[in-house]
């Protein structure tokens, strides 16, 4: 690993926090933008950077469940059920990583955030605030079903889960993409919860990252017993992150973030091209 | 849904937050310490960093542990099982 300098220190706080905080405000993790960040700017090798981003990813999803989970939000039952086939996508993520070379994994990233950029785009150029479907808890009950208290409503809001295998099934490889490459796993589960199983956006969002926590730590384990973390350069990543998110709390909750949804999308798919150059760089000698 | 299950799932909501703050402050407590160290030239730096990182990644293991008790003593088997075996699946990853 390359020696850090003071200028490398503050780049790397700041740029923690700039996570941190489009985490927290955004309910995104950024842990698409971690590993390019690092491999691009800072030229770290591929997997410390996927093993670095891993530890931001769980330290942002802890600062941000806390108070999810105290607001009611994350949906516990329902994550609890998809930890179990997330985090064993997640192990099987991190040891496959390990066996792959650099140019592999930085291709199949480049790969995953041309998806991801134009997900953002349509994010964000849709109009706000409309709740789609108001799904009638026609059919029964299950013991998923929860509610939130939304403050943009001023209201309690009901929903019914459904099709629990289906999704559980899907959460196993947004678990072993975040195992592979050092996403959270976000950009599947959210539209998962929400389309799939009729969950609202707000705990949708709030579920997932409660749900990523334990993910990125299930693969985080691997990398750490594989010595493949880079300590000084995660310690300073992950104090700029917990800076951020506890920020994003407290001051940004309530911020519009179509626009930043906008600019997300732009930054993602500039980084996706200079993935995928990168990735022939190295790939093709 | 009854007022005493409501009580039980806002003080179970507390506890989770707690835990994972616990778990955040001590590791960054840690991590600032480490750093601090590491300026300093002291030969413990490295080591108080790696404790840093570690309580943190043991910090989504401890929530867990918390959802297991929590869910066992609210007799709900299903889910004290479903966050067992999330727990157990952590363990094989940390000790595999």
């Amino acid at each position: 690993m390359p020696e850090l300098s003071a200028l490398d220190f503050f780049i790397l706080f700041f740029f923690g926090a700039f996570i941190g905080l489009a985490g927290s405000a955004l309910g995104i993790g950024g842990g698409i933008f971690m590993v390019p960040f690092l491999v691009l700017a800072l030229k770290l090798p591929m997997h410390q950077a996927v093993a670095a981003s891993l530890v931001a990813i769980v330290a942002a999803s802890s600062a941000v469940a806390a108070v999810n989970v105290e607001r009611g939000l994350a949906n516990i039952r329902l994550g609890v059920t998809l930890e179990v086939t997330t985090a064993l996508g997640s192990i099987a993520g991190a040891l496959a990583a390990s066996r792959l070379p650099a140019p592999a994994l930085q291709l199949l990233f480049a790969l995953v955030l041309f998806p991801v950029s134009a997900l953002m785009f349509f994010k964000g150029s849709r109009p706000p605030g409309k709740t789609p479907p108001p799904l009638a808890p026609s059919h029964g009950t299950s013991p998923f079903d929860s509610a939130f208290f939304d403050p943009a409503l001023a209201a309690h809001t009901r929903y019914t889960v459904r099709n629990m295998a289906p999704a559980s099934f899907v959460s196993f490889f947004a678990g072993s993409l975040s195992g592979l490459l050092g996403i959270g796993g976000g950009i599947v589960q959210v539209p998962l919860m929400n389309l799939v199983c009729g969950v609202p956006m707000k705990a949708a969002a709030a579920t997932s990252n409660f749900i990523i926590g334990v993910s990125a730590a299930a693969s985080a384990y691997v990398y750490f017993r594989k010595g493949l973390i880079p300590l000084e350069l995660t310690a300073i990543i992950v104090a700029g992150v917990l800076a951020g998110a506890f920020a994003g709390i407290y001051a940004l909750s309530r911020a519009r973030s179509e626009k930043l949804q906008l600019a997300f999308g732009a930054l993602t798919l500039l980084v996706a091209v200079k993935m995928l150059l990168k990735s022939l760089d190295t790939g093709g000698a | 849904m009854n007022m005493e299950a409501m009580f039980s799932e806002r003080y179970f909501a507390k506890l989770i937050q707690r835990t994972l703050l616990c778990g955040v402050f001590l590791s960054l407590g840690l991590i600032f310490t480490g750093l601090a160290f590491t300026v300093a030239g002291s030969a413990y730096g490295p080591g108080v960093l790696r404790s840093g990182v570690l309580v943190l990644l043991l910090t989504p293991a401890a929530r867990v542990i918390m959802l297991v008790y929590g869910y066992w003593r609210g007799g709900e088997t299903y889910f004290a099982l479903m966050s067992f075996v999330v727990l157990a699946l952590l363990a094989v990853s940390i000790l595999l």
